[in-house]
């Protein structure tokens, strides 16, 4: 089953972007309570706009509300996009974390 | 220099304690160990953060292997202005 397969990567992507984001967010916030600068501020927003937006694809996939349409086009589109965001928390992480 | 300050202070997990490390060493150049004992940080930790900082050409050391002293570079000195705003907020 092509379709499911295609939902069921992007959720595991979901998942581990989420995984990767909280130690972001908690880096920055904390960071912001220490400098309260416009950079970081950015920074959290950023995070929690993304953490947001994840969260939310897990919920919905596992509430088995159709967030996104069946259709295995756009499901290939929503898997692709995970995966950018993957790549770019990934590479922010190392940066933020070291 | 500017924005490597803003990155490697507000937006990394160690940013808090570069800043104190360039705090302390503007009292006078520093060991590694020194700097340790001063800010209460491990000295493995001093010396990932020291890397960073000498990476982007915000302190240098001197050349003896053993307590090696670190300075603050004289590009830094120009762009005090933009660490001292950076660190307007904080509580040292």
């Amino acid at each position: 089953m092509a379709m499911g397969t295609l939902i069921t990567a992007a959720v595991v992507l979901a998942g581990l972007n989420t995984l990767l984001l909280l130690p972001l967010v908690g880096v920055w916030i904390r960071n912001y309570n220490t400098f309260g600068t416009g950079l970081v501020g950015g920074l959290v927003l950023f995070a929690v706009a993304m953490l947001a937006e994840n969260a939310m694809a897990i919920y919905f996939f596992f509430s088995m509300a159709s967030f996104y349409s069946g259709d295995p086009g756009v499901q290939k589109v929503v898997l692709i996009l995970r995966g950018l965001q993957f790549v770019a928390i990934a590479a922010l992480s190392y940066t933020t974390l070291r | 220099m500017e924005k490597a300050l803003w990155y490697l202070l507000t937006a990394t997990r160690g940013g808090a304690n570069r800043a104190r490390i360039i705090d302390a060493l503007t009292e006078r150049p520093q060991n590694a160990n020194e700097l340790a004992d001063e800010l209460d940080v491990g000295y493995k930790t001093i010396r990932h953060h020291m890397e960073q900082l000498e990476e982007h050409d915000i302190v240098e050391s001197g050349e003896e292997s053993y307590a090696k002293l670190y300075f603050l570079t004289d590009r830094f000195d120009k762009y005090r202005e933009t660490f001292e705003d950076i660190t307007e907020q904080m509580d040292t």
